[in-house]
C-alpha cells in the first residue's frame, strides 16, 4: 500500500510540475511549484528523511511561494 | 480490526489525492486552485500521521506539525496576494 501512495504522490510531482511549465497565469504556475515540494517532502517522509522533509515543507514550499508572489507584484507592471 | 481502519483510511487518503489533483487540473481559476493545493496539504498531513504511525517513528509527527503552520500561512499570503497585491 505505500508503494501504491509513493506512485501516487511521485506522478503528484510530475503532475504539478508539468502544469507549473504550461498554465499561463503566473500565480497558478507558482501554486502549483509549491505543490510540487510539498509532494516532495511527503515522498522524503516515506523515503524515512524527516529533516530534509520539514526543510523542504518550509522552504520550498512556504518561503520559495512568498517571495515567488512578492517578485511578480514586483514585476507586474512591465512583466 | 486496526488494520480494516488503516486500510480504508488509505483508500480514502488515495481517493483524495486523486481528486484533488484533478481539481487542480481542471481548475479554470486561481483561487480553484489554491483551494486545491490547500486540501492537498491537509491530506499530505493525513499522509505523514499516517506514516508515523505504521513505521512507529514519532518523530515523523514533528514534520506534519511544521506543515500544518506553513500552509496556513501560504494560503493566508496568496490570498491576500489575490485580493490587494501584498
Amino acid at each position: 500500500m505505500i508503494v501504491l501512495l509513493t506512485i501516487l504522490l511521485c506522478a503528484g510531482i510530475l503532475i504539478s510540475g508539468l502544469l507549473a511549465v504550461q498554465l499561463d497565469n503566473l500565480v497558478s504556475a507558482v501554486i502549483s511549484a509549491g505543490l510540487a515540494s510539498l509532494f516532495a517532502a511527503v515522498v522524503y517522509v516515506v523515503l524515512a528523511a524527516p529533516d530534509v522533509a520539514m526543510t523542504e515543507a518550509s522552504i520550498g514550499s512556504g518561503l520559495s511561494t512568498m517571495i515567488f508572489l512578492y517578485a511578480i507584484r514586483k514585476t507586474r507592471n512591465g512583466d | 480490526m486496526a488494520e480494516i481502519v488503516l486500510g480504508a483510511a488509505f483508500v480514502l487518503i488515495f481517493l483524495a489525492i486523486v481528486f484533488g489533483i484533478i481539481r487542480l487540473v481542471i481548475g479554470p481559476d486561481t483561487v480553484d486552485r489554491v483551494v486545491a493545493i490547500d486540501l492537498l496539504t491537509i491530506i499530505a498531513i493525513a499522509v505523514i500521521a499516517l506514516l508515523a504511525h505504521i513505521a512507529n517513528r514519532y518523530i515523523y509527527l514533528d514534520v506534519a506539525l511544521v506543515y500544518g503552520l506553513l500552509s496556513f500561512l501560504g494560503v493566508l499570503a496568496v490570498a491576500r496576494f489575490l485580493e490587494k497585491g501584498f
